[in-house]
């Protein structure tokens, strides 16, 4: 996905959170977000991001809308009360990982 | 910089000629390969073609660039490789087998405790066992006929328009309905066999166990209807 492997694990936190804090977001959005919001050090691939996007919501995580735009649909992705939840605990696990990882690389900092 | 019609078309087409031939599918892919397109032409000032070529490179599809003359290699490297759209296909299937299962046990027990669901086994409780006064065939008959007529309606709905057996989801939503439709016609061999050369065979099974297929077809045609209703909507905003 990214220039990095070790962002892989965490996007699905990554698309959690950018839709807790959207109402609703469509796939190529979420990729120019992550590319702007990280001034283009993690870019997120299609081939990474469909697959994510698609199971967290057949998890029930995510809910789909569809809209028409510029003559064509656009499929918007938004956070079911289930997903704003496990966003939640997404967030958490992820602080408690930065956390170790911290004590393990720069004790001084931790 | 915005698309012209056309050139969308194109886009379609092309989508289209690296076999996604579902409209479900491919409308998600359409979107995101118009807006990247549109963002790189104006970012980064390529043409259109450049564009399209490096969005389709993207997505996973590879494309050997060696011996391929520079004015052919729009054309090559856009149909060359469809490895990526594959991968695509297949994870999005894989997904919707899993939200549709999810979706049909999360909505089993609400849905068999439902009143409407009482009622119609009920009613054909009574009916088969009428036509069981008659004789056990035609009992039998009966009580098949209620998964029959539930499996053949999601198979008639299923596959009746042209939107319908080109959407993925559709697709997946009636898969279980040919094998469904032929398991009382099993289950009646199997036990024709298994109590071969009995004088009074329990015919008592074949009903219990017809009456359990029903449920699970019943429920079945639920889900389909709610799949069906959302992917007709979807189909008339697309091509109104």
């Amino acid at each position: 996905m990214s220039n990095s492997k070790l962002y892989k694990g965490s996007l699905t936190t990554i698309i959690l959170k950018l839709l807790n804090e959207h109402d609703k977001m469509y796939g190529y959005e979420i990729t120019q977000k992550v590319k702007a919001l990280t001034k283009g050090e993690l870019k997120i691939t299609e081939g990474a991001l469909y697959p994510a996007l698609h199971k967290l919501e057949a998890e029930g995580l995510l809910d789909v809308e569809v809209a028409k735009v510029d003559n064509r649909l656009r499929k918007y992705y938004k956070l079911t009360e289930t997903g704003t939840k496990e966003t939640v605990n997404k967030l958490e696990e992820l602080a408690e990982y930065i956390k170790t990882m911290q004590a393990l690389v720069n004790p001084k900092l931790a | 910089m915005k698309l012209t019609k056309q050139e969308i078309q194109f886009i379609d087409h092309y989508l289209i000629k690296n076999e996604v031939k579902y409209w479900d599918v491919r409308l998600e892919l359409l979107d995101h390969i118009v807006s990247a397109v549109e963002t790189k032409i104006s970012n980064d000032g390529i043409s259109f073609n450049e564009a399209l070529l490096e969005v389709h490179r993207g997505f996973g599809n590879q494309f050997v660039e060696f011996g391929v003359s520079k004015d052919k290699i729009f054309e090559k490297g856009l149909y060359q490789s469809n490895i990526g759209f594959k991968k695509f296909i297949k994870q999005k299937q894989k997904e919707i087998g899993r939200k549709h299962r999810k979706t049909y046990w999360k909505t089993f027990l609400p849905f068999i405790s439902s009143i409407r669901f009482f009622i119609e086994l009920l009613v054909l409780t009574i009916v088969t066992l009428i036509a069981y006064q008659y004789s056990i065939k035609v009992g039998l008959f009966v009580a098949m006929s209620g998964i029959i007529i539930t499996e053949f309606t999601k198979l008639f709905y299923g596959g009746l328009k042209k939107f319908k057996t080109k959407s993925l989801n559709m697709q997946l939503a009636i898969s279980s309905s040919l094998l469904l439709t032929q398991m009382p016609y099993w289950l009646i061999m199997l036990f024709n066999w298994h109590y071969e050369g009995l004088e009074m065979k329990p015919y008592y099974i074949l009903f219990i166990l017809f009456a359990l297929l029903f449920v699970f077809s019943r429920h079945s045609l639920n889900n389909f209807i709610k799949i069906y209703n959302t992917y007709n909507e979807r189909y008339q905003l697309l091509t109104t």
